[in-house]
């Protein structure tokens, strides 16, 4: 249910807000660092990923973010064997430089899902590719809005944006199953290993929900206990009468003082009883 | 005259039987565990669903126990033997509840200590009740769950004092104003140290009684296992069984080092350990539990090497068993997996889950432990501790000042009458006198003398007893305070009993809570096993089926990862690793133990039996790689012996 309600949440916005800017206005000097190792990758996709980044929502930082995040998250995993199998059986190939906002509604679309599983792996494909493709700018976008606003880091929002990765990395996956790759002997492979990818995805996903769950049961329970115990020590400790000790080395000091003067009596009868003669 | 000489020699020697010199309680200005400590930081990290370290240490008596617990605390005494009939008396009743009362201020500076050099979170407190058990043997229990969480190490440590006060200004222990006797021992899980039974390093009195209780602990694991249980057991403290008299148990020892490299027990001297003049004036005007005299001169060295001793240990071995015993509470299917672990996928997920659950638990109980030192530490129970020490010292300085008082008294009262001997000893007989001018001379300076060697005797006498009356006195000193201090100590023990209930009560509640909370969130979240522990029947090399294997079973066999336990008459063994159709096979931590001692073999096995490379650890000998053909040592190895626990299978499966 999450996972639908941001989809939905943030599509209208994107749509809502069509704008064509450089995702670079946004950039800091880690970016821009981060840009400089990329340079040649960077450098040679730098049109292709400003184009295919356009009709990203840019005044809702939260909104970008999300969109960001899911590219990302949505190519986890992905490696050579991966994107041949994709190459095979994504038919035809999505047009170069098709806004990547379309190809994912396109993925969401139910009926293109169930009429036409090739084009879903082939906007996959193209998804996946632009999150190699474009790594160094998505990563610097994430970044730089972390650092904009730190509640992005929040990970019930990252859970949900993993789920929602993770919704789309599955419909590629039955289209895959539909299309027969995991019973093709060339590629049963490499559809196991995306399937396999999929599984450790989603129990990390699922542990991040199992983490924030338990991380804020723990908060509450730590809080609450730690009040409890702190009243209920002073209330305790209020109840201790220094009195008792004082009265007690009072005492002490009182019979050690009697204790001394009975010495010092018998230490003159004594002194009189030896040096008087008696001795 | 003669008289007088008889008198005076016999209360010089009545002075000196009885008084004798008199000691000043010095103590000693450095313990043995500030030198050469080591400083090294930690190097493991927390592990997964444990702690790194649990202290322990008496907190209360049970008003049922009392009279036993005073009773075995004057009867064992440790540093030398009590006069008659010390057992019933006011002072030394007063000397057992204080080393009560002082043990449970105290280990709140190892507490502190120890928190300080370790991660959030990895410290916990352990107060113990002393208390009677079912058959009316004193034993003590923990009041908080802290030991049911799986620890690293787990520290026992107490302060001592000798049971007669008579003898306390004498060479006995004693925890009294600046003086400080700690009694201590750190001990791991006989399964990361089976050589040593677990005891890494403890002062000298408890060394065989913690040995004991490490294998007593050891065996009743082992019979829990054999009934297919993973029940925790939880030693009583060493310093109860000390005073029990349990049946100790030998075990190899050497001098202190910053780790044993022969599989041997540290020993620490029992030393009675003096707070600097500068740190006791602190003391004196600190009104919170900033100012503690005993971090500088003991506490922080000894967590300095309990940080080394955990730096030199394998913490996952260290932890299995608590760790499974754990986890068994929520998952048994999972618990017995948990040993060695598994490189499997679901495992991993549904491990992970279950580390969560056992790391939320850890810090909700480190919360308590936090609550336990800041209650008792920093709040009035703290600050009448301190104030009891303060008064104890100025008793205790009394004392001294009586003492060096009565060995002059004693110097004084030895030189005048040699002196009044002498004297009198020098005359010369007025017979033999020529004139009667000369008689009438030598009778004047006989009759001189005589005054004279008569006055230095008599002040002999007069120093012999005083020297005597400064003895009584000092002992009357001591003996006012601890009458006197009765009700501070039942109201100090009194506190701190409604202190730690009402801080394991609020816990519980709220810890059932969170475990039901917890339980549910585990159930709902975590994926299915693939493979599940069960109990089946895990075998001897011999194939016959004697013993019990909880873990992953085929055919009613054990067959993967697991632990499996065999008896066999006194001879009993315990294995955790890899086997197949029954027997242990691939790699594995054997450990047997024998009413000798205990000898751990870990590496490859094959049929039951060490087979390939394998590392064995004896009792005082450095850890050996051997080379084993179906159980035949075969000689020495230069090759790394396997070990279940590092993810290494080796070919054997789960």
């Amino acid at each position: 249910m999450l996972r639908a309600s941001l989809i939905s949440l943030w599509l209208p916005a994107l749509i809502a807000f069509p704008i064509s800017v450089s995702a670079q206005e946004a950039a800091t000097t880690q970016e821009l660092y981060a840009m400089t190792q990329g340079q040649n990758v960077a450098g040679q996709n730098q049109d292709r990923c400003i184009t295919q980044m356009a009709e990203f929502p840019t005044d809702d930082p939260t909104a970008r973010y999300q969109f960001f995040k899911l590219v990302s998250d949505v190519g986890y995993g992905a490696d050579s064997q991966t994107t041949a199998l994709f190459n095979h059986y994504g038919q035809p190939a999505v047009e170069a430089g098709t806004p990547v906002l379309s190809v994912i509604e396109d993925i969401a679309n139910p009926v293109l899902r169930q009429a036409a599983p090739e084009m879903i792996v082939s906007s996959m494909n193209y998804l996946v590719d632009f999150a190699e493709a474009c790594d160094v700018y998505i990563r610097g976008q994430t970044e730089s809005l972390t650092a904009f606003d730190a509640s992005l880091t929040n990970p019930e929002l990252n859970t949900a944006i993993a789920e929602d990765a993770l919704f789309l990395r599955q419909i590629l996956s039955e289209s895959l199953s539909r299309l027969g790759a995991d019973t093709d002997p060339s590629w049963a492979g490499a559809a196991m290993a995306y399937s396999n990818s999929l599984v450790s995805q989603r129990d990390a996903v699922e542990f991040a929900a199992f983490e924030t769950d338990i991380a804020e049961i723990e908060t509450l329970f730590m809080d609450d206990l730690d009040g409890r115990l702190a009243r209920s020590n002073d209330v305790i400790n209020s109840e201790m009468d220094r009195e008792i000790l004082g009265d007690a080395i009072t005492l002490s000091d009182d019979m050690n003082k009697a204790a001394r003067e009975k010495a010092k009596q018998e230490r003159l009868y004594r002194l009189l009883r030896i040096f008087g003669g008696g001795g | 005259m003669i008289k007088q000489l008889l008198f005076a020699s016999s209360l010089l020697a009545l002075g000196a039987v009885t008084t004798g010199c008199a000691s000043t309680a010095k103590g000693v200005k450095t313990s043995a565990v500030n030198a050469s400590a080591p400083s090294e930081k930690l190097r493991a990290n927390v592990p997964d669903g444990g702690v790194l370290a649990v202290i322990r240490y008496p907190a209360i008596v049970e008003a049922s126990a009392k009279d036993a617990y005073h009773k075995a605390y004057a009867k064992r005494a440790i540093g030398g033997s009590t006069g008659r009939g010390v057992t019933n008396t006011i002072e030394t009743v007063a000397v057992a509840d204080s080393t009560v009362v002082k043990s449970n201020y105290f280990a709140l500076s190892l507490y502190k200590e120890l928190a300080a050099k370790l991660p959030e979170h990895s410290v916990l407190l352990s107060p113990h009740t002393i208390k009677l058990g079912p058959g009316g043997e004193l034993t003590s229990e923990p009041l908080t769950a802290a030991e049911d969480l799986p620890a690293v190490v787990s520290i026992d440590f107490a302060t001592y004092s000798f049971p007669d006060s008579k003898k306390m200004m004498g060479d006995v222990p004693l925890t009294f104003g600046d003086l400080i006797t700690p009694l201590v021992t750190v001990r791991t899980d006989h399964r990361a140290a089976a050589p040593t039974q677990g005891v890494l390093m403890a002062s000298k009195p408890l060394v065989s009684r913690a040995a004991a209780e490490g294998r007593e602990t050891a065996l009743e694991t082992i019979d829990a296992m054999q009934r297919g249980n993973l029940d925790p057991v939880i030693p009583e403290l060493d310093f109860v069984s000390y005073i029990t008299n349990d049946t100790p148990q030998k075990v190899s020892v050497q001098k202190l080092e910053t780790r044993s490299d022969t599989n041997a027990t540290m020993v620490l001297p029992v030393e009675k350990i003096r707070v600097p003049t500068s740190e006791m004036t602190l003391l004196k005007g600190a009104s919170d539990g900033r100012v503690d005299p005993l971090d500088d001169i003991y506490t922080d060295a000894l967590s300095s090497r309990i940080v080394a001793l955990i730096n030199g240990l394998d913490t996952d071995k260290a932890i299995m068993m608590g760790k499974a015993a754990s986890v068994a509470e929520f998952d048994p299917s999972l618990a017995a997996l948990t040993f060695v672990g598994s490189d499997k996928a679901d495992y991993a997920a549904r491990a992970a889950y279950a580390e969560r659950l056992l790391d939320a638990q850890r810090k909700y109980l480190s919360v308590q432990s936090l609550r336990i030192f800041d209650g008792i530490h920093n709040g009035e129970l703290g600050a009448q501790v301190r104030d009891m020490i303060s008064a104890e010292h100025k008793v205790l300085e009394e004392r001294r000042k009586l003492a060096r008082q009565q060995n002059m008294a004693t110097m004084l009262a030895i030189a005048s009458v040699a002196g009044g001997i002498a004297t009198g000893a020098g005359g010369s007989n007025c017979r033999n006198s020529q004139t009667q001018a000369e008689y009438n001379r030598c009778v004047r300076n006989q009759r001189t003398r005589s005054a004279a060697s008569s006055a230095m005797i008599q002040a002999g006498i007069f120093s012999a007893t005083e020297a005597y009356s400064k003895a009584q006195l000092s002992q009357q000193v001591g003996t006012n305070y601890l009458n006197s201090i009765v009700p501070a100590l039942d109201q100090q023990t009194t506190v701190t009993v409604d202190l730690l209930d009402s801080n394991e009560t609020i816990t519980a509640i709220r810890y059932e809570d969170l475990q039901a909370k917890l339980q549910t969130l585990y159930s709902s979240r975590q994926r299915s096993l693939d493979t599940v522990a069960t109990q089946c029947a895990y075998l001897g090399a011999d194939g016959a089926k004697r013993g019990t294997w909880l873990g992953v079973c085929d055919g009613g066999l054990a067959n993967g990862s697991g632990a499996g336990v065999l008896e066999t008459g006194s001879d009993v063994m315990e294995y955790y690793g890899y086997a197949r159709d029954g027997l242990a096979n691939g790699p594995g931590l054997m450990i047997r133990h024998t009413p000798i001692g205990s000898v751990s073999y870990e590496g490859s096995f094959a049929n039951g039996r060490p087979d390939g490379t394998v590392r064995v650890s004896q009792p005082g000998r450095a850890d050996q790689t051997r080379n084993y053909v179906s159980g035949v040592d075969q000689g020495a190895s230069s090759q790394k012996a396997a070990s279940p626990f590092d993810g290494i299978t080796g070919g054997a499966v789960n």
